[in-house]
Formats: C-alpha cells, sequence, structure tokens
C-alpha cells in the first residue's frame, strides 16, 4: 500500500530519483528506482503491536521557516545546493563545528570517517565559522563536534570563544577518553563556559565498545561521567545503536543513566546509518527503526517507559525523532513525562488529531529546550516558601530527564522532504551550513554528497 | 499568621482603579494550565482586581509558565 511520496537519492550515483513509502505487512518501506541503478529499498518505520503507525506519526501541517539569511541559490534543486538554500524549511537549533577531524580511537563505525591526517582548522578557520553560523541563525546551541575535539590542547580556548559570541548552550561531543583519564580536564572545560557534554556511551559492557569502538571503553567513560559531575558539567549519554549488538541493552542503559546523578540530564539513541566507515554492505546493514526502539524501550524497562509516552518532533521532520521528558523521582526511576519534550515543542501525542507546525516557533522552543535541559544542572538554593518556588524546585530542568532518539538518514534511507526540514546543521569549512545527515552522506562506493574527501589513503 | 512571602507591590501605594479602594495583601489563586498556585498578592478587597508586581510577573511566575509550557 502506498503511504507517501516523495524524493531520495539513487545510493550509487547520487542522483536525485522519485521515492515512495509503502507499507508491506507490518512494515514502511522507502522505495525507489534509479533509471541506471536500479530499485532500492530500506526498512523506515516498523507497526507492529503497540507502535504508533507511519501514518499518524507523520501527519500534521507545517508552516515553512526559511532562512532569514540564505548563503546559497537555488541551481540545481534540493539536496544539491545547501547552505543554507532559501528553500531550506527549518531554522537551525544546533549547529556542529568540526573543530579536528583527528581521533584516539578510530572507531570500526564513524560517520565522519575520522582518524585521518588532516590539519586540524586554525582558531581564525573557527572564528569564522561560528560568526556564520551566528550570522545565520544567531543564538542559537552550538555542538564541537569531529573527530574527537579533545584531541585539540586548545580546546578551552575555543569553549571559551563560542560562549563570547553568544550561543545558547556550547556543547562537545567527545568519546570521553581525555575526560577520564586527565585529572582536571572536566574543570577546565567548565570553566571556559562548557555547558553540557555530548558523551558517547554506547553499552553497560566492555562486549559492546570492543564491537563499536575497537577496545574497551567503559571505566574511562563512568570516570568522565563522575568528572563532569564534580565539575558542574551536564552530560546527555548518546548511544548508537546497531541491531545485534546494542539493542538488547536499551534498558539496562536507562537504568544506569539514572544512577549516575543529577547531571547525566538524558540518554539519546541514534540508530546507526550507512555513512561514512562501517563495516558492513549498506544495503545489508543492521538498522533499527524508531518504533521498534520505542517498543524495546518500553519492554525492557519494564514498562517504566512506554511507547505512548513518546512524542514526534515539531522542530526537525516526524520522521527524524523521538522524545519524552520525565520528572526524577527521590528513588532513582522516573515518574510520568512531564509535558513535551525535546523538540517537540509543546507537541500533542502522536495518534491525535492533525495539527498545525509554525516550524519557526517549533524551532525557537526546541533550541530553549535543548538549553534548559541538556546544559548543567543549576543546583537549588531559592527559598522554596511560596508555591511557586516550590513548583520550580519541584520540576524545574534541573529534575528532568530526557529520553530521545534521532534517525539519521543514508544514501538509502534519504527522504529529501526530510532534509528540508533538518535543523541540525554542519557548518563546513566554507562557511555553508549543510543539514547533518546530508554533510555526512556517501554513496555506494563511499564517494561523500557534500563532506571534502579525506586527504589521506584513509578509507573504509 | 502566614509565613509565606507577601509579594508587594515593586514600589507605590496602589488603588483599585474601579473601585478607588486601596489594594490589601490577599491569599489569591493563581490558576494556569491546570496548575493552581496559592499566592498572597496585593488585592482589592472589593472587586478581587489583583496586581501582579513586575518582579513577580518577570521573575518566578514567568519561570512557572515556561516550566507549564515546557518552553
Amino acid at each position: 500500500m502506498l503511504l507517501a511520496q516523495t524524493q531520495s537519492l539513487c545510493p550509487v550515483c547520487l542522483r536525485l530519483v522519485d521515492a515512495a513509502y509503502h507499507l508491506e505487512g507490518d512494515t514502511a518501506f522507502l522505495r525507489k528506482t534509479c533509471p541506471e541503478h536500479g530499485t532500492f529499498q530500506v526498512p523506515a518505520w516498523k507497526q507492529g503491536e503497540g507502535m504508533p503507525s507511519f501514518t499518524a506519526w507523520r501527519q500534521g501541517t507545517r508552516i515553512p521557516a526559511y532562512p532569514a539569511h540564505p548563503a546559497t541559490d537555488i541551481r540545481h534543486g534540493c539536496p544539491f545546493d545547501c547552505g543554507l538554500c532559501p528553500e531550506h524549511v527549518q531554522h537551525t537549533c544546533t549547529g556542529l563545528i568540526e573543530v579536528t577531524m583527528r581521533c584516539s580511537l578510530g572507531c570500526p563505525i564513524c560517520y565522519a570517517r575520522s582518524s585521518c591526517s588532516a590539519a586540524d582548522p586554525s582558531p581564525d578557520d573557527i572564528a569564522r565559522q561560528m560568526d556564520a553560523l551566528f550570522h545565520a541563525s544567531g543564538s542559537c546551541n552550538v555542538q564541537l563536534s569531529g573527530g574527537e575535539p579533545t584531541e585539540r590542547d586548545d580546546l578551552p580556548a575555543i569553549v571559551a570563544m563560542a560562549k563570547k559570541k553568544g550561543f545558547a548552550l556550547v556543547q562537545v561531543n567527545t568519546n570521553g577518553l581525555r575526560l577520564g583519564r586527565e585529572e582536571g580536564y572536566a574543570q577546565t572545560l567548565r570553566d571556559a563556559g562548557l555547558d553540557s557534554v555530548y558523551l558517547q556511551f554506547d553499552g553497560v559492557d566492555d562486549s559492546v565498545y570492543r564491537t563499536l569502538r575497537g577496545r574497551d571503553c567503559l571505566a574511562l567513560k563512568q570516570a568522565a561521567i563522575e568528572a563532569c559531575g564534580k565539575a558542574g558539567l551536564g552530560v546527555v549519554l548518546v548511544c548508537t545503536l546497531v541491531r545485534g549488538v546494542n539493542d538488547a541493552q536499551v534498558g539496562a542503559l536507562l537504568s544506569h543513566a539514572l544512577k549516575l546523578g543529577g547531571h547525566v540530564r538524558g540518554l539519546h539513541f541514534q540508530p546507526v546509518s550507512s555513512f561514512g566507515r562501517f563495516p558492513w554492505d549498506m544495503d545489508e546493514a543492521p538498522r533499527i527503526t524508531l518504533p521498534e526502539l520505542m517498543a524495546n524501550l518500553e519492554i525492557q524497562s519494564g514498562g517504566m517507559v512506554r511507547t505512548a509516552h513518546f512524542h514526534a518532533p515539531s522542530c526537525e521532520h516526524p520522521l527524524c525523532s523521538f522524545s519524552a521528558v520525565y520528572a526524577r523521582l527521590d528513588d532513582g526511576t522516573l515518574g510520568e513525562p512531564v509535558g513535551a519534550a525535546c523538540c517537540s515543542g509543546g507537541t500533542s501525542l502522536a495518534g491525535e488529531s492533525p495539527r498545525v507546525v509554525d516550524n519557526a516557533e517549533g524551532s525557537r522552543v526546541s533550541r530553549a529546550f535543548t538549553a534548559a535541559h541538556w546544559a548543567s544542572p543549576k543546583g537549588g538554593n531559592a527559598a522554596l516558601n511560596d508555591a511557586f518556588s516550590r513548583f520550580i524546585a519541584r520540576s524545574g530542568a534541573d529534575r528532568r530527564f530526557t529520553l530521545s532518539a534521532m534517525a539519521f538518514q543514508d544514501a538509502l534511507s534519504l527522504d529529501v522532504e526530510r532534509v528540508r526540514g533538518c535543523c541540525i546543521h554542519v557548518v563546513a569549512p566554507d562557511g555553508r551550513m549543510i543539514p547533518f545527515c546530508l554533510y555526512n552522506l556517501t554513496s555506494f562506493d563511499n564517494h561523500p554528497l557534500y563532506r571534502p574527501v579525506p586527504t589521506t589513503g584513509e578509507t573504509r | 499568621m502566614s509565613l509565606e512571602p507577601n509579594f508587594t507591590p515593586d514600589s507605590g501605594d496602589w488603588a483599585c482603579a474601579r473601585c478607588g479602594a486601596p489594594l490589601e495583601q490577599i491569599k489569591v489563586q493563581a490558576l494556569y494550565m491546570h496548575s493552581a498556585f496559592a499566592v498572597i498578592l496585593p488585592r482589592c478587597p472589593s472587586c478581587g482586581l489583583t496586581l501582579i508586581p513586575q518582579s513577580l510577573a518577570e521573575g518566578k511566575m514567568a519561570e512557572v509558565e515556561a516550566l507549564l509550557e515546557d518552553k
């Protein structure tokens, strides 16, 4: 049964092709045909028992929020004109700046294909990228990424520069090894103005890290989390989810995250995509769709979290993510979900009547939400002797935990409608802003659509 | 006597524009999005018109509003 039509790319030659979602059994597949390379399909949304349906989750009308200062013209059409072009329909929630391509791990799976020996951008280059981001998107959240940003000894200065330029939330995306190993490093970053650590955290035992990261990591990651807590840094645990590797650990990850302290602000899942470096053929990737993850979370948490808790986003495209925000209870478990969550911007629950979403408002709310909920907890010392103060202490962002997931799109799963609404933008070295998935997208033979080709003999 | 703080006007003596009566510090229910907050605010004892001091409106009240709206 035909569910929806869109456009995509041929995963071989990256030409634009028509694509459609078809329901077969309980799974919606994205299917497309290239006149030269044939037909491809990929599971996009499984809607088994208790899972939200593709149609209900995707429904709703969006009011576009076009770039105030588009950096590129429309020449070849989406997705070939990114910069952003005047037809992009969502503002930036988070802008990524890759401060190095060096990495201390060189994982078997890496969207950025890190570890190549390309020279780091200079502080002036990074300042120009930040200025381009601020000019285009104002005081959005900024994530310093890579590569492994902590490979740069001047990272504290870069954090301070981002803070000084006025970004709402400054976050570092890291494997955590240096934070765990180097005494005082977390405090140095905190003192420089860092708000939040986006910490790669894939599992609760080292077998997962040996598979995904090529070595044991758990002890250092635990040490990193402890160091961040002492330094007053907020931490979001980020799990790259691979079927057959760690999809049986999502419940254990959640209970583990809740034991680590109030500074661990959330757990974020990224079902694996096939771009950059990955150890399988793209059409045999161990994919897991968002509804399957929702169901796994419900089962493995013993019902503490439920599929019905999760919201579609109103910032990015509905098929890109889900999230819920919970009140933390004193016994270390989660209470009922409180309102909307990360990037959902106060949306109605899936399954309710169709809604109209103002993308500009969705973006503004999502940006503020991320800044409040993923940053360091503020700690409470306010007088609690009036009703407003008691409410703030009881339900403030500091007492909340966000549970979320984002499905990235690779050359097989790319949906042009989704990337047009993307709110996570990578600032390219030349200052153009490229939706995250398009920046990292690579063809079957590993040819990138946007990311500069590695200058060394790096292969996947 | 209540130990709860009085949210008094930021400055000046206020009278009700409708009744002319001076405002008194009275416990009122502030309702918003299915939540109720009992707070002591300057209020007209005659008609119930209530003054929200600017500092409260822009401070704790705005914070509570944002939390309720989850902004």
